[in-house]
């Protein structure tokens, strides 16, 4: 038992001399935001996030993939990108949604076209394609609606296209 | 022994879970898909809700526990007046309930089919938002 005890202590002197309380805590903290990160490593959301497309085209170009039918002006070519909104905007959480073909894979892929929203429009790279673009009385169909009606700021500036899933097609199970 | 046990009884409660879930058939993946299509753009990917957009996430169960708060479910303009066919319709109603409904979900839910739904949409509700206030007001667990 004096054995184990004499270890122990000696240990533990050893670690307190060349260790600091403060390295201990940092030790203690830096593991504890480790950990609370793991949930948002692409492992963790794979189950549930859409298969992420092969991707092929300008996204700055009217004639990309995802723009098929796209009524505004290209985020890409405004300082955001087809994903994001540029500085200063804020993207509305009500959007229009509407698929699109990529031809890398020939998938039809489900596009949630975001508006971004609190700065005056953009003007660049106006697009307007309109493939499957309904009429107003059909407004979650219709890309005429201001979807900036559902951010904080109604001033349209630019248009995104994000992947939300794969199209279902008939045939699948 | 006792690892056997803990196995059985796991897949006992996954079978049971998975019959809860669905009774009647629903392809997940097209019903996921016209939940995007038709409802995600207003009602938000998770089912949240924004501003004046109401919140079906954990939320939406509890109109399941009155007679007319399961039909308004159907008569909604959103469900009533959609493109999709009645067995679309029961589907996507059905997925939403379990996908997101969470707690809010009666332990005894009795899932929509075609025929109810076509009876009821015949029947869409055209003021929405004082019937929907009316009918939370008598809903014994929603959050008012």
């Amino acid at each position: 038992m004096k054995f184990i005890d004499r270890f122990f202590e000696k240990k533990a002197r050893s670690v307190a001399q060349t260790n600091g309380r403060r390295g201990f805590m940092k030790g203690v903290g830096a593991a504890l935001v480790g950990a609370s990160s793991i949930p948002l490593l692409p492992v963790a959301r794979a189950a549930d996030a859409p298969a992420l497309p092969q991707e092929a085209g300008d996204p700055s170009s009217c004639d990309y993939w995802r723009y098929c039918t796209v009524d505004g002006f290209l985020c890409d070519c405004c300082g955001g990108s087809y994903n994001t909104c540029p500085p200063g905007t804020e993207m509305s959480p009500i959007t229009w949604i509407g698929t699109c073909r990529n031809p890398v894979d020939g998938r039809n892929y489900v596009i949630s076209y975001n508006d971004c929203c609190g700065k005056t429009q953009c003007g660049t790279c106006l697009c307007q394609r309109d493939e499957g673009d309904r009429p107003l009385y059909r407004s979650d169909k219709s890309n005429d609606v201001n979807w900036c009606l559902g951010a904080s700021s109604s001033v349209y500036h630019c248009s995104t296209a994000i992947v939300v899933g794969v199209a279902f097609e008939q045939g699948d199970k | 022994m006792v690892k056997k046990s803990l196995s059985i009884s796991a897949f006992i409660c996954a079978t049971a879970l998975s019959a809860q879930s669905f009774a009647t058939e629903v392809n997940a993946a097209r019903a996921k898909f016209n939940y995007q299509m038709l409802c995600q753009g207003c009602h938000t990917p998770d089912g949240s809700g924004f501003k004046d957009v109401p919140k079906i996430k954990d939320y939406i169960g509890n109109f399941l526990v009155t007679p007319e708060g399961r039909d308004y479910l159907v008569r909604v303009p959103g469900s009533a007046n959609s493109a999709l066919n009645d067995e679309e319709l029961a589907e996507v109603l059905n997925w939403i309930i379990v996908e997101m409904g969470g707690e809010s979900v009666p332990n005894n839910m009795k899932q929509y089919t075609a025929k109810e739904v076509s009876q009821l949409r015949k029947h869409a509700l055209f003021e929405v938002v004082d019937y929907r206030k009316m009918l939370v007001s008598k809903l014994p667990l929603a959050k008012k």
